[in-house]
């Protein structure tokens, strides 16, 4: 057990140093993201899918949006510099700004 | 063996040649009434044409009905007014005839007319009913048709183009107009007997209905010198004309009474020998009245012969009651009666007049009479007595029946003789169960009802019996009192079925149960709880707005106002008033960001190459 503990220790001074600051923040909303539609599984297995269409609506959103934050961080981040050449981190972030909209324009429709 | 067998032939053969079959029906008064109207409506009614006052005038003629005065003025009027030298033989010959019958005054034809009919019988163009009916229309007036030796040529070659029976039945009465050269219709006779076709071995007709075969048995019976039906085609004829007594247009009356009237007063005019009234007689008035006479009711000239009754057979056992009694002029000249002093039963009359013959079935009705009857109660087990209770018709019982599960009702009569319908009925308001009566071998009746399995509940019924028979002169429906009876179940009162259904109110789907509120609020605050673990955590990374300008609150706005855009879409707006929202917003934002993303890259690379 003291193994995992200096392991997740390591792991996250190791994160505290060499992770930008943009990539923290990134991070930081995903696990916002993540918490959210964790709360709302759990939601839905303790009360039930009445009404389904905002449960899932609601899960969309989440899943959505951590799949954008992902991707978004995946264009910013310097070690992957080389495979997204032409994309510089303010086009990654107006496709997701760009992609956030379309994704709540189909949540909200849905949401009822 | 061979002779015997040959012989008998010979005789059947000889006993049945000369016996004729006769017709039955016969144009009755009613029937006259009936034309009468119709016609009558065609001369006085409000669409009145040039034909129609032909039909009601030729018709009218024919029922021997004369035509008032104000009538025949009006229709001379219209018929002046409107026939205006028609280009149709046919309607000209309406008109020439309608105007000779009804005694209008003046003439109706012009010179013109008649030069365009006699033009009509020169022309080879001409139809059949053209050159008929111009024949006819002069003949109307007076005038002789021209050049007969031509006309008959030219029928006699427009039947070679078409010899349909109504081209033939045209030709026919042409070609009695045309003196000795019409005799070529004579060579024609047998053709159109033989077209006659036989319906059921009754009826005979000319394909075409009524008007072709009226047509041409009009135009056979006016030929002369010949004789082109026998006395059995005659009847057959008859027969079929008969059947359409029903027909309602004046065109079909008189084309139905032409036919009848051109029978009647041929050689072979049809025997009508018929029942008058019911074909059936009583014991007190015994007298069947028939009536002999030709098919427009009115009496045979010459007499065929004496009216015999040749025979009477009982129907159910063929045996011979009457034979060859003449029959007894009645009160008018048709009418001859024939007493039947015969057991009440059915009877089949063979009649003869003269060579004419006719099966009738008759029936004699006689009083049937009760001779004796009971009624009562017994037990089922049979412990104690049966009590029957004598009644004579048509009394009631003085006291009511009282029964119960346990009884019986028994009833029991004798008749003077049998009857085919012997029912006992009880009654109440609502009900009504009916029970037959058995007769046994000593010709008395029974009827045995068991209480307890025939009803079910509680009951005053009246009691009735039902005697009935074909030939009972006195159908018997008597009234024998109450029977009251007790099972200590009393009908329940039944709902009516009728009435309106009650009405079906639309019913939304019911929504589910919702989670009580203290759960959903917990939810939502779990839920929004990890918003406030975000900003703390980037507070704790430590966020720069550093680089946050007034350039850039534009696309802030902007991107907020979208977001905003779409809370009004989930609570109040459809999706075209917010893509109509949307699509300046985005333009507006997406300048916006454009810009101060691009000024943020730019800064990057001018740091960079610094």
């Amino acid at each position: 057990m003291a193994n995992i503990g200096s392991v997740v220790s390591k792991f996250y001074s190791e994160y505290s140093i060499k992770t930008p600051k943009k990539m923290k923040i990134i991070d930081a909303y995903l696990l916002y993201i993540l918490l959210t539609g964790i709360v709302q599984f759990v939601y839905c297995l303790l009360v039930g899918t009445f009404p389904f269409n905002s449960f899932l609506s609601g899960f969309i959103s989440t899943v959505g949006s951590f799949v954008l934050a992902v991707c978004l961080r995946l264009q910013v981040n310097p070690e992957n510099k080389n495979q997204f050449q032409d994309i510089s981190p303010e086009r990654g972030y107006a496709d997701f700004i760009f992609a956030h909209v379309v994704l709540h324009l189909v949540v909200m429709n849905f949401i009822g | 063996m061979f002779w015997y067998t040959f012989l008998g032939y010979f005789l059947f053969t000889y006993l049945t040649y000369g016996v004729q079959a006769s017709v039955e029906g016969y144009i009755s008064p009613s029937d006259n009434k009936k034309f009468l109207s119709v016609l009558i409506k065609s001369l006085s009614g409000d669409n009145v044409d040039l034909s129609g006052i032909y039909n009601g005038v030729i018709g009218l003629k024919l029922l021997n009905e004369q035509i008032g005065s104000e009538i025949a003025k009006k229709n001379c009027e219209y018929i002046q007014k409107s026939f205006k030298d028609d280009e149709d033989p046919e309607i000209i010959f309406h008109v020439f005839t309608a105007w000779s019958k009804l005694g209008c005054s003046g003439k109706i034809h012009k010179e013109d007319t008649l030069k365009f009919l006699r033009n009509v019988l020169t022309k080879e163009k001409s139809s059949l009913s053209d050159l008929r009916f111009s024949v006819e229309a002069l003949k109307a007036v007076g005038e002789n048709a021209p050049n007969p030796a031509k006309i008959s040529q030219l029928l006699q070659s427009k039947l070679k183009e078409d010899d349909s029976l109504q081209s033939l039945g045209h030709a026919l009465h042409a070609s009695v107009h045309l003196g000795s050269h019409g005799k070529f219709a004579l060579d024609r006779v047998e053709d159109i007997v033989v077209q006659l076709d036989e319906v059921n071995g009754k009826l005979l007709q000319w394909e075409g209905g009524l008007s072709t075969t009226s047509l041409l048995l009009t135009g056979l019976l006016n030929l002369e010198g010949i004789k082109p039906l026998t006395q059995i085609q005659a009847d057959k004829i008859a027969n079929y004309l008969l059947t359409r007594k029903t027909v309602q247009t004046s065109k079909g009356i008189v084309v139905l009474l032409e036919a009848i009237k051109a029978l009647t007063s041929s050689s072979v005019s049809p025997v009508s020998i018929g029942v008058i009234g019911k074909p059936s007689v009583s014991i007190e008035k015994p007298e069947l009245k028939v009536r002999v006479s030709d098919l427009l009711g009115s009496p045979l000239k010459p007499v065929p012969g004496p009216v015999v009754a040749v025979s009477a057979t009982r129907v159910v056992d063929d045996v011979v009651v009457l034979s060859k009694k003449p029959l007894s002029a009645g009160s008018g000249p048709t009418e001859f009666t024939l007493p039947l002093l015969l057991d009440p039963d059915h009877y089949q009359i063979v009649l003869s007049a003269g060579s004419h013959t006719v099966n009738l079935h008759v029936r004699v009705l006689g009083p049937v009479n009760i001779k004796s009857f009971e009624i009562g109660l017994a037990d089922v087990d049979g412990t104690s007595g049966t009590q029957l209770t004598k009644l004579d018709f048509p009394n009631k019982l003085t006291k009511g029946l009282q029964a119960d599960s346990s009884h019986l009702l028994i009833s029991k009569f004798s008749l003077s003789r049998s009857v085919h319908q012997t029912f006992l009925r009880l009654h109440s308001p609502k009900k009504e169960i009916i029970f037959i009566a058995e007769v046994d071998s000593n010709k008395l009746y029974k009827i045995e009802v068991n209480i307890n399995s025939e009803f079910t509940y509680s009951g005053v019924f009246d009691m009735e019996l039902i005697l009935g028979d074909p030939v009972m002169s006195n159908p018997i429906k008597w009234n024998l009192g109450k029977i009251d009876i007790n099972l200590g179940k009393t009908e329940p009162e039944l709902k009516s079925t009728k009435g309106p259904k009650p009405e079906i109110k639309h019913l939304f789907r019911q929504a589910e149960k919702r989670p009580s509120t203290t759960v959903s609020l917990l939810f939502s605050i779990l839920t929004a709880a990890p918003l406030l673990l975000l900003l703390i955590l980037w507070l704790k990374i430590g966020l720069n707005f550093s680089n946050f300008s007034v350039i850039s609150l534009p696309f802030h706005l902007g991107f907020g106002s979208i977001l905003c855009l779409f809370l009004c879409f989930w609570l109040k707006l459809d999706m075209f008033t917010t893509c109509a929202w949307l699509i300046p917003l985005g333009i507006f934002t997406f300048l916006s960001g454009h810009k101060v993303l691009s000024k943020i890259a730019n800064s990057k690379k001018s740091e960079k190459k610094d």
